[in-house]
């Protein structure tokens, strides 16, 4: 089945219309913007109509975060998910594809965004004293308050 | 029976890198792993963020000490189609010539770490050997053996001479014997088989469902190579076959690794033969035009993932890498359960692992 075919079919399956292109080598990307009660539905299709390669997730902060979920299958594809900000929260993933664990777990650490459902939350990469907040958000302040939450709370990794 | 907890790393000699494993066992037989990142983790997509697109090629480039070409490759590929540039032919036959002498690099340093783990030394040392041929046609071309900074945005620094292309053809000529070689070997090395074969097994659903890519899918029965699926740079101007295997073992690994060598080599010397004539760059302009890319690679590894977004000014304003070592380490705690202690080192070789890379 062509990509082509495979985004048509997601579309007309969850009744979404909001479709953009953008650059990708060597082909361009199809964006389908979607919100985020949707997402599993739409992981689900798509694991059903063969594309079963997730290449990563990447976390953009802007007015709020949006995750692109990039996928692979002899054709690109992107979802793109808005989160809101303040405790940003979205369900995850990683029981329709557990190969998105690990990328969860690191926009988890790096955004403080969670994931309800991940298996594994504990920390990846960053150190299990780590009380500086969320080191790729954007501002200084919420690096602080995230950092203050997070002392406050000891929502810190485990010893995995 | 009682479970016993033995860590592995950060610091252990079994790893090249620095990662922690702590392995439960129940008597010599593997019960559960657990993994931990991060003891090299330098911050590089933070850092990228806060430096201009050029000073990014060479921050990148050190993102892995094996394949830094790709990583600058995969990079320089996206900001240039963001610029609408047209890197010329020659640019691209010799950034995608350096790609294949970073295959054949990468994969003759992983024979010789699999080998030592598994105590064929002789075969370590031949391998490391061979390799020194590669690592000095790299040096002859860019000047570094591992960090070649051959990359620019727009092509290529480096031109190739006549003297450069006859080095290029007696080194290949000399490797593509001596690979051949090592490749019969432990093709038929009975040390070999009975250390690699049906060790760390990973079925071709597995494979899909953890997302694993390069060398480690293709052993498993995925027939997926991006330079073949997706090609880019030069590669569109050759067409390969794309060795598989479907035992998804050490041993089926390992195979497909020297099988790609091997033709890493011939794909090599086909560039050279075939290397047209004119520009190796274009200028490009400093400031990018607002828009968002995504580019992918076929790295030793795997495919290599990089999302690149520019506001319009000098300076990217996100940069999302996400190496092939990221995705197939997911699949270590599934590879050791129920291994015998001893074949441990075996099934972390067999991965072929780059922790600078999955750290970034």
């Amino acid at each position: 089945m062509k990509m082509e075919d495979i985004v048509n079919d997601l579309m007309a399956t969850l009744g979404l219309d909001n479709l953009q292109t953008m650059l990708g080598i060597p082909d361009d990307e199809q964006v389908i913007h979607l919100p985020a009660a949707q997402l599993l539905t739409a992981v689900e299709k798509l694991l059903e109509l063969g594309v079963w390669h997730l290449s990563a997730i990447t976390c953009l902060q802007e007015k709020c975060f949006i995750l692109l979920y990039h996928f692979w299958c002899f054709g690109n594809l992107t979802l793109r998910v808005e989160v809101a900000e303040g405790t940003p929260c979205i369900r995850s993933v990683s029981a329709l594809i557990p190969g998105a664990e690990y990328y969860e777990r690191e926009i988890r650490e790096m955004y403080g965004i969670e994931f309800e459902g991940l298996t594994n939350p504990s920390s990846l990469f960053l150190p299990d004293n780590w009380h500086a907040g969320y080191p790729m958000r954007t501002t200084d302040e919420q690096n602080a308050v995230a950092g203050e939450n997070e002392r406050k709370n000891g929502m810190q990794g485990g010893t995995s | 029976m009682n479970k016993v907890v033995v860590p592995i790393g950060p610091q252990h000699p079994l790893l090249k890198e620095p990662m922690s494993f702590l392995i439960s066992l129940e008597g010599e037989q593997v019960v559960d792993s657990v993994l931990r990142l991060g003891y090299v983790h330098r911050g590089i997509e933070k850092l990228a963020q806060q430096r201009t697109y050029i000073q990014n090629v060479y921050l990148i480039e050190r993102i892995c000490g094996i394949c830094s070409h790709i990583h600058t490759t995969t990079y320089c590929q996206a900001v240039e189609t963001l610029l609408g540039l047209e890197v010329p032919k020659r640019g691209l036959y010799i950034r995608t010539l350096l790609c294949e002498l970073e295959r054949i690099h990468s994969h003759l340093l992983w024979l010789g770490v699999l080998s030592k783990n598994i105590g064929l030394d002789t075969i370590f040392m031949y391998a490391w050997r061979d390799r020194e041929i590669v690592l000095n046609l790299m040096e002859e071309i860019s000047g570094g053996r591992v960090s070649h900074a051959v990359n620019v945005i727009g092509g290529v620094r480096v031109d190739l001479d006549a003297m450069h292309i006859a080095t290029l053809q007696n080194g290949l000529a000399e490797l593509n014997d001596r690979v051949e070689e090592l490749t019969r070997s432990i093709e038929h090395d009975r040390s070999f088989a009975a250390r690699t074969r049906g060790i760390g097994k990973l079925t071709l659903e597995d494979v899909k469902r953890f997302c694993v890519v390069g060398p480690v899918a293709r052993a498993s029965g995925l027939n997926i190579d991006l330079r073949r699926d997706a090609p880019y740079g030069a590669y569109r101007d050759f067409e390969m076959e794309v060795p598989i295997m479907d035992q998804g073992d050490v041993w089926a690994r390992s195979m497909v690794r020297m099988y790609e060598t091997v033709q890493a080599i011939r794909l090599s010397r086909r560039i050279v033969e075939a290397l047209p004539e004119g520009a190796v760059s274009v200028k490009a302009p400093r400031k990018v035009p607002q828009g968002e890319i995504v580019s992918r690679a076929e790295a030793p590894r795997g495919e290599v993932f990089y999302y690149v977004r520019s506001d319009g000014t000098q300076v990217p304003a996100r940069l999302k890498v996400r190496t092939p070592t990221l995705t197939n380490l997911i699949t270590l705690s599934k590879q050791l359960k129920d291994v015998q202690m001893a074949d441990v080192s075996s099934v972390i070789a067999g991965v072929d692992l780059c922790i600078a890379c999955a750290d970034r």
